[in-house]
């Protein structure tokens, strides 16, 4: 059969030549290679696209005028003294399982920027673009399971991709589970393909292939090979189909995390984790409101809320909470001030992030704004801090230090991992 | 009066790439082509003998003392010296005196001037040596070497002691904004506990970056790292903050090129400081060494290298700041029979040749006649030959058809749009920056500047001094990536590293924040540039659609350490003259095309190297260094002339590259596979199959498949290098590569797993399947059998015949397909599906 075929021919290959001359001196792949036997940790990004506001969802400010506090009523939570806005009455009953950063700051107020640093722990310059998150672990740790390390749903964003690694370490894009008909791009077979036909051809395409790799021994030619014998797998995998296979969870459930990109996100996260994905992403949109913020809030602020709780209590049910980072983040906060459309407008200066799982105690706030959300009064918290959680975390050395644009580059520089995080 | 510093420009490019002498195995061989890039100075010529085809090629000199132009430091002064090229040599001195010679070094006894002379059996070599009146000693200050330190090992950024609080009451200027205040928290406060100017090792400031005390931010250097020493000299001299006296202005490291052959072979390395104050100093035993790749060359003690196995890596030796380095190629041991190399076909082949030759490489050999058809379409014209092309290329016996092909595709459209493509992606012309409005014009203006080959001095002039409203004079687009998005100003800083990297060939981006750690490249250089551009200014009108550039009265750019206004001054210390009338810009870009043009050539040619060669003679293309020396130093210099001299014109270069037989070389032979040998690829022994850009790729399926891509709101077949708003324009584009154009980031060519799902199973061949005008489809309506439809789809794909393994496997696919009871045309379908997505297909070979 042709996968056994194919299988036995690439367990020859598993060392496949290193030493090449891919951009940034990163040699190609330790990306897909598997590293057994290791309990690792993995981590899943809930981002609200577009900057989430700090007073409608962790740091209601009820104290302040009325043209700042906006037109929320505040609840209490789970942990005495703590309030959240009202939008958000799952968290606040949840709040045990998850701790608040109130004082995160970014320093970047144009989205792309800010999502770029929020994504990568590192500031964006106009040397290189750093990597992600999830490329750089997609680099240190390899693919588990078959499964490709990154995934980000439902699409790709300019903000989030492999940067000077190289668009072997970008991530693999899944699509938007919300659909009716949903089905990752190209991963399942053109219609009117069986898949006994597909793998004739697969085999053909073997074969000629042979001609040119007999001559030619040069990494491009090995890493192509790599990828496609993955691609095979993966369109094989009945692992891989059931990862991605969201139909088959119980509609009481699909229900539960909601019927919203958000929330099937969140689920199709949830899945792949368990099946082995070492970082998700999951975007949320919908979060710039420069206008009628509360209109858009009082919407979308509910779906994040269902989805993020769901998603904790069904990951902590399943044991994966344990083993996973979960983290709530926009790429900035926004203005204090409500503005003339009665929105408010990009604002770095302080927001409120979550973050849950992988030894992160719950029922923490940390941090704090000033009286009106506008500046961390304590504890301020940078986006290098988080940059640096998220690797010790994930086991992963963030003083590594790659080599590109002429010049030795860390994986995360500077930042001290939030301690508080840390049981 | 212009101090030519890091753009290093050799002084006397004489000679070609030597070529009198191969590899002799058993003993170390010394520097060949030592005319290079360091500055070369002196050491007297001989020319040898040469046989073989390259008769025409002048030689190297055949033996010469190195270093050359040694004054010496006073009586006592020691200068170790190679003879390079020689072997069984006597050196002596025409005045013992003043200078004696003891096994390989030379000893100033007097003040005085001597000539040394060295004796080989391979010929003669002087060397004219001068003893100065004193030693000087070379100082080292705070705010120009110690700043440097601090910065690049982050002890001043805002996680560490540059934070408002410090670490532990030691508390920096954030990135040495405030050199006086830091020296003076070192030198001064708590006591002065941080350094002990009795006992300079016991300083705090070396103890904790060292580790030996325990320090929060761990070890950052070693007591053998050139930091350490550095901060240790600095502390012996008294911990001053400025430096008086000598200062070290250049390294040099000898052999600068040498090849070795077979492992085990070892080469002794000199070093020679040159001190400002004209003196040397033998350097070797203070500098830190270093290689890049061990597995080529290890160190050994007393400065020497030993072979380890065959490769190219760079030797560098650093000390106080500064770096030089040497390449160092080892190959296997000689061949009893010489190398052969092909006849050469212009100036190309003579440097690769040669160079090939001396290190006991064979080329490959010639590509065949389709090889090449297919390769000079894809690399020539961005599109594979049709049928009928390949049919009367390959059908004819004329003299020079490559150089008529060549030609031919050189004059039409597709070349001028498939270069279109590479050019937007160098000044970066994407909808982002202009919103969609202007950057047609600014694409239509680069493909004109293509198609009439206008001399790229004078577009790039245009380019840098453009005013106006971007639709109307569409050349100030250039300028467009430079604005800040949101605040739709003019960001200089971003501008600036722009202009080095495409026209000088130079990465200045790391100068914008701290000096650069290895190059004399420091933040005052960077902002002494940044002040060319101070007045440049945009406006924004209509809807924020339109935007005007113009150049102000006023306005000066602040220093941010020092805050005082910068003047504007050169990369080589050089300051403007502005008349009256002329702009700032003018005459940065008068500097650059006119003053610079070696350098502005090499940068460029090196940039046309790349895009055919797969690497640039210096690699990276656009990371010209001291410390990154060119694999062919007088090869880039003979393509910068020869740019020059054509009148800066494209068209030129890229005829001489595709009708060189280097260019021509197969990328593997039947019995010797390419890839296997990475010194034979970094010397061009081979052409270096790649992937296919995006857009080419995109095309090429269209145009096997007969199914032309559709863009909305463009007419069906329109080229995807014609996009105008490319970026984002399909998946197929941006899954294979395609840049946003937003950072100067190269185009990545990786292959990724996305890739190979959009080829096997995405709607970009699935969907062409089901079109009409498939060519399967078409070829079965002809009424053509089986093999003669699948003789067809692999000349429309690969321009060649199937060879016999994959006839018979097509055959018994087809056989097995129809048992399975699937149709011709879905059979057949899934031939061309399998042809494209052979590595082949998606590739130049």
């Amino acid at each position: 059969m042709l996968l056994s075929h194919m299988r036995a021919r690439y367990s020859r290959r598993d060392f496949l030549r290193v030493g090449g001359t891919s951009i940034a001196g990163v040699t190609l792949p330790q990306l897909l290679a598997a590293s057994p036997g290791r309990s690792e940790r993995s981590c899943l990004v809930f981002f609200q696209s577009g900057g989430v506001c700090q007073h409608d969802s962790f740091d209601p400010k009820p104290e302040a005028p009325a043209g700042i506090r906006g037109g929320f009523e505040t609840i209490p939570t789970a942990v005495p003294g703590v309030r959240f806005s009202e939008l958000l009455p799952r968290s606040a009953a949840n709040l045990g399982r998850f701790s608040v950063i109130r004082s995160m700051f970014s320093l970047e107020a144009i989205h792309e920027k800010a999502k770029q640093y929020a994504f990568s722990g590192q500031r964006p310059n106009n040397a290189y673009k750093h990597p992600v998150y999830g490329s750089v672990v997609a680099r240190e740790r390899g693919a588990r399971n078959g499964l490709p390390p990154f995934v980000v749903i439902p699409k790709r964003d300019i903000s989030a991709d492999a940067g000077f690694l190289g668009s072997a370490y970008d991530p693999f894009v899944a699509g938007d589970p919300a659909k009716e008909k949903y089905s990752v791009q190209d991963l399942s077979l053109p219609t009117g393909l069986g898949l006994e036909e597909a793998r004739g051809r697969a085999h053909l395409l073997e074969r000629l292939d042979a001609r040119l790799e007999a001559l030619e021994k040069s990494d491009v030619v090995s890493s192509m090979d790599h990828f496609y014998q993955k691609a095979l797998d993966l369109v094989s995998s009945p692992q891989a189909k059931r990862a991605f296979d969201i139909g088959s969870e119980p509609d009481k459930l699909r229900d539960a995390y909601g019927r919203t990109t958000g929330g099937q996100g969140a689920l199709l996260a949830r899945r792949l984790i368990e099946a082995g994905v070492r970082l998700v992403t999951v975007f949320h949109g919908g979060y710039d409101t420069h206008s009628d913020n509360d209109k858009t809030n009082s919407r979308l602020y509910p779906e994040f809320d269902q989805a993020f709780n769901t998603l904790l209590e069904d990951m902590d049910s399943r044991g994966l909470l344990s083993t996973t980072l979960v983290l709530a983040i926009g790429e900035f906060g926004r203005t204090p001030e409500i503005n003339h459309s009665a929105g408010r407008d990009h604002w770095p200066g302080v927001f409120s992030i979550a973050a849950a799982g992988a030894g992160v105690p719950g029922g923490q706030v940390i941090g704090s704004s000033d009286r009106l959300g506008a500046e961390p009064d304590d504890r301020p918290v940078s986006i290098e801090d988080l940059g640096a959680t998220v690797y010790r975390k994930l086991g992963i050395d963030a003083h590594k230090e790659y080599h590109a644009a002429g010049r030795p580059i860390r994986i995360n520089d500077g930042g001290e991992p939030i301690r508080e995080l840390f049981a | 009066m212009a101090r030519a510093r890091h753009l290093t420009a050799p002084r006397r490019a004489r000679l070609a790439e030597g070529v009198c002498r191969g590899p002799r195995s058993g003993r170390p061989l010394a520097s060949a082509a030592r005319l290079d890039y360091s500055d070369y100075v002196g050491g007297s010529v001989s020319i040898a003998a040469v046989t073989g085809s390259l008769l025409a090629v002048p030689c190297a000199l055949a033996v010469a003392i190195e270093p050359a132009g040694i004054r010496l430091q006073g009586p006592g002064a020691t200068q170790r010296i190679l003879v390079d090229g020689g072997s069984e040599c006597q050196v002596v001195s025409d005045a013992p005196g003043i200078v004696a010679v003891q096994g390989g070094v030379l000893r100033a006894r007097v003040p005085g001037r001597a000539v040394v002379e060295a004796r080989c059996a391979e010929g003669l070599a002087t060397a004219a040596v001068e003893v100065a009146e004193v030693a000087s000693q070379v100082g080292i200050g705070f705010e120009r070497d110690l700043l440097s330190i601090l910065t690049t090992k982050g002890c001043n950024s805002s996680s560490c002691h540059g934070s408002p609080a410090g670490q532990n009451g030691f508390r920096l200027s954030l990135y040495g904004s405030d050199p006086r205040l830091d020296h003076d928290m070192i030198v001064r406060q708590h006591d002065g506990r941080r350094v002990s100017l009795q006992d300079p090792a016991k300083s705090l400031l070396l103890a904790k970056p060292s580790f030996e005390l325990a320090h929060g931010g761990g070890q950052l250097m070693t007591r053998e790292s050139d930091e350490y020493r550095t901060i240790l000299e600095w502390l012996r001299q008294g911990a001053p903050y400025g430096s008086g006296g000598t200062r070290l202005e250049r390294l040099e490291v000898y052999p600068a090129e040498a090849v070795l052959a077979e492992s085990g072979t070892s080469q002794p390395v000199v070093v020679v400081g040159r001190l400002s104050d004209g003196t040397t100093r033998d350097m070797t035993a203070e500098v830190r060494f270093s290689v890049d790749d061990e597995a080529v060359v290890r160190l050994g003690e007393g400065a020497v290298v030993t072979a380890a196995g065959t490769g190219m890596t760079t030797l560098l030796a650093r000390a106080m700041g500064k770096a030089a380095a040497s390449q160092i190629i080892v190959v296997e041991r000689q061949p009893a029979v010489p190398p052969g190399i092909p006849e050469p076909a212009n100036l190309i082949d003579t440097h690769v040749f040669g160079k090939l030759r001396r290190v006991g490489i064979e080329p490959f050999p010639p590509s065949d006649d389709r090889t090449f058809l297919r390769r000079v379409y894809l690399d020539a014209a961005g599109i594979l030959p049709t049928r009928e092309e390949a049919a009367s290329f390959l059908a004819s016996d004329a003299q020079g058809k490559r150089a008529t092909l060549i030609d031919a595709l050189l004059e039409r459209e597709e070349h001028t749009t498939h270069w279109l493509v590479k050019f937007e992606d160098w000044f970066r012309n994407s909808q982002y920056y202009s919103q969609g409005r202007t950057n047609a014009s600014f694409k239509r203006w680069l493909h004109d500047s293509i198609r009439e080959d206008w001399p790229y001095d004078r577009t790039v002039r245009e380019m840098l001094t453009a005013v106006g409203d971007t639709t109307v004079r569409p050349a100030g687009n250039f300028w467009h990536p430079a604005i800040d998005f949101m605040l739709k100003t003019f960001e200089v800083e971003k501008a600036v590293p722009t202009i080095t990297r495409l026209f000088l060939g130079q990465r200045i981006e790391c100068a914008q924040c701290h000096n650069h750690p290895l190059e004399n490249l420091t933040q005052d250089d960077f902002y002494g540039l940044a002040a060319f551009l101070a007045r440049v200014r945009v406006k924004h009108g209509y809807g924020q659609y339109r935007r005007v550039w113009y150049d102000a009265r006023e306005g000066e750019t602040e220093h941010p350490v020092t805050k005082r206004t910068v003047a504007p001054r050169f990369l080589d210390g050089s300051e403007p003259e502005i008349a009256g009338g002329t702009t700032r810009r003018a005459a940065l870009a008068d500097w650059i095309t006119r003053d610079q043009r070696i350098q502005f050539a090499r940068a460029t040619v090196n940039r046309v190297w790349h895009e055919y060669f797969q690497r640039g003679i210096v690699e990276p293309f656009d990371d010209f260094r001291s410390t990154n020396r060119p694999s062919h130093p007088a090869l880039l210099d003979a393509l910068a002339r020869h740019f020059i001299d054509s009148g800066f014109r494209f068209r030129s270069l890229h005829r001489l590259i595709l009708n060189s037989q280097a260019y021509q070389l197969a990328a593997h032979a039947p019995v010797r596979p390419g890839g296997e040998r990475p010194l034979e690829d970094a010397l061009f022994a081979r052409y270096l199959p790649r992937k296919l850009p995006a857009e080419v790729l995109l095309d090429a399926i269209s145009q096997v498949t007969g199914v032309p891509e559709a863009f909305r709101g463009y007419p069906p077949g329109t080229s995807p290098k014609l996009l105008v708003a490319s970026i984002g324009a399909t998946r197929f584009l941006t899954t294979f590569g395609h840049p946003r154009r937003d950072v100067m980031e190269d185009r990545s060519n990786a292959p990724s797993l996305a890739q190979a799902l959009l080829m096997m199973n995405g709607d970009v061949l699935a969907a062409r399947a089901r079109a009409e005008g498939f060519v399967v489809e078409r070829l079965l309506e002809s009424g053509l059998s089986d093999g003669q439809v699948v003789d067809a789809l692999y000349a429309r794909a690969l321009s060649r015949r199937p060879d016999d393994d994959e006839r018979r496997g097509i055959e018994a696919y087809l056989a097995e397909e129809a048992a399975a009871g699937r149709d011709r045309r879905q059979r057949l379908a899934n031939v061309l599906w399998a042809v494209l997505n052979t590595k082949e297909f998606q590739m130049n070979l």
